[in-house]
């Protein structure tokens, strides 16, 4: 056995024994649907997650993404971003289609043969200027347009704020996405793309959320209930369909992409 | 705000009605009228952020406005939503002049962030029932612009903000979140919310000494 995995194991035990939160008696009715409109019974577990992460994020996920930040100028970031929400086309086009949106359908379907032709790669997102606007879709959304509630609230260190159903989501994402298995199946260079891949979305979503997740910790008063609110409100609109800001930079369909980051590397819609 | 602007409603409709005998009067804010409130209200904002007053002076104007802007009240209590009534009526008053405090902190503190911000008024949409919803570009040097959408609610005859909503996040939702499991995590004590926006007050207050 690895020599860090029991005490590790043991730590999660230890969580999971204290994990739950006590529900209020129903002679307490307001306490009670607070209880239920937020949606954490596993609250004292989620919260020792949100440390793991916390910690995780202060040694290495922000600090990596302030290094990329000023190692990369604006357009290459925003080049990057572009090719990387590009690649994820497929993902997105399949998702339209399981929620039988005929309409954003055709745009993701335009916008990936426009930006891989004339936007060179997906290097630039030139189908914006076409009036075709991008959109985010994945499986959590899709398989909450079916009918699948969201489960209780999940907090899970690297990915962010998320539920059963976003995670099961998140893991479909990966497997159906083309690139998982054009890189997993192939030689030694197209393996480390696949990693490559993986670390410049991190970087890509984690960069373009600095500011945001600054000014939370350093405004609320409780950063983990602010994120929890802002995650599941948040994902409420995108599975509405609502608003007019694409979020290019949400990749995951889980928590980092999703806790109110800004609208960024698109103009805001004015339709 | 609903309580009391039914109230007024109760009120005044018998007389209207009366003095117009028309059909009773429309509840809900008119859309061009938020607007033309958040157009001016926005821009004498964005000239006190980007004027070159020394900061007090910049604080003072800012806060002037965001007193006419906001139904600072009713917000504040919509945020402390069950736990206004277990407050004292001393913890209330507490309450309410601390909740101003840190709206106007939190934009004073980070004045040189907003230099140079402009915004203009973006779709406008009516929703729900007597609140309009106004949108806006925000642009800041060097950032990517995003959209704001104003809740604007009618308060004693007066256009007011009431909410905020980002990416369809709305502000005073999270901070009730936030400012209820501060609450519930501290035994219920409405004082430990007060202590700690006391002790954020102050961290504010010191950040923009520097």
């Amino acid at each position: 056995m690895h020599p860090y995995r029991r005490p590790l194991l043991m730590l999660l035990g230890m969580l999971a024994l204290s994990a739950c939160a006590t529900r209020p008696p129903a002679s307490e009715p307001e306490a009670l649907a607070e209880y239920e409109q937020t949606n954490d019974p596993l609250e004292p577990l989620n919260r020792g997650l949100y440390a793991v992460h916390n910690g995780i994020d202060t040694v290495v996920l922000r600090p990596a993404a302030e290094v990329y930040r000023f190692v990369l100028p604006q357009p290459v970031r925003t080049g990057v971003r572009n090719v990387l929400a590009n690649l994820r086309s497929p993902v997105i086009l399949l998702n339209d289609g399981l929620q039988g949106e005929t309409q954003r359908f055709g745009n993701t379907v335009g916008r990936f043969l426009l930006n891989s032709t004339l936007g060179v790669g997906g290097i630039f997102d030139v189908a914006t200027g076409f009036g075709l606007p991008a959109h985010t879709e994945d499986f959590g959304q899709t398989l909450a347009t079916w009918g699948v509630g969201e489960g209780p609230f999940l907090f899970i260190p690297v990915l962010g704020p998320s539920n059963p159903r976003d995670l099961v989501g998140f893991g479909v994402g990966i497997a159906s996405n083309p690139m998982t298995w054009v890189t997993a199946n192939g030689d030694n260079t197209l393996e480390n793309i696949g990693y490559g891949l993986t670390g410049l979305t991190v970087l890509d979503t984690r960069e373009g959320l600095i500011e945001t997740i600054d000014s939370v910790k350093e405004t609320s008063l409780d950063p983990y209930a602010t994120f929890r609110s802002a995650y599941r409100q948040r994902r409420q609109q995108e599975i509405r369909n609502g608003g007019a800001n694409p979020a290019p930079a949400n990749a995951w369909g889980t928590g980092l992409g999703t806790a109110g980051s800004p609208p960024s590397g698109t103009q805001p819609g004015r339709n | 705000m609903n309580r009391r602007f039914l109230l007024a409603a109760a009120w005044a409709a018998p007389f209207s009605l009366a003095a117009l005998g028309t059909a009773p009067a429309r509840a809900e804010m008119d859309i061009n009228r938020a607007a033309g409130f958040i157009e001016s209200t926005g821009q004498e904002l964005v000239g006190a952020l980007n004027s070159r007053a020394p900061v007090a002076e910049r604080r003072q104007r800012v806060a002037a406005i965001l007193r006419r802007a906001v139904d600072v009240e009713g917000v504040g209590r919509f945020i402390l939503g069950r736990w206004w009534r277990t407050a004292s009526p001393a913890e209330q008053q507490e309450y309410l002049k601390l909740f101003e405090e840190t709206l106007i902190r939190n934009l004073s503190a980070r004045f040189g962030e907003y230099e140079g911000v402009r915004f203009s008024l973006g779709r406008s949409q009516q929703r729900t029932e007597d609140d309009a919803l106004v949108n806006t570009i925000i642009e800041r040097p060097n950032t990517a612009p995003f959209s704001l959408d104003w809740r604007v609610g009618e308060v004693e005859g007066q256009p007011r903000v009431v909410d905020v909503i980002a990416e369809g996040t709305s502000l005073r939702l999270t901070q009730r979140s936030e400012y209820s499991a501060v609450i519930s995590r501290n035994g219920g004590q409405v004082s430990a919310l007060l202590d700690a926006m006391r002790r954020q007050v102050a961290t504010l207050a010191a950040r923009e000494g520097r």
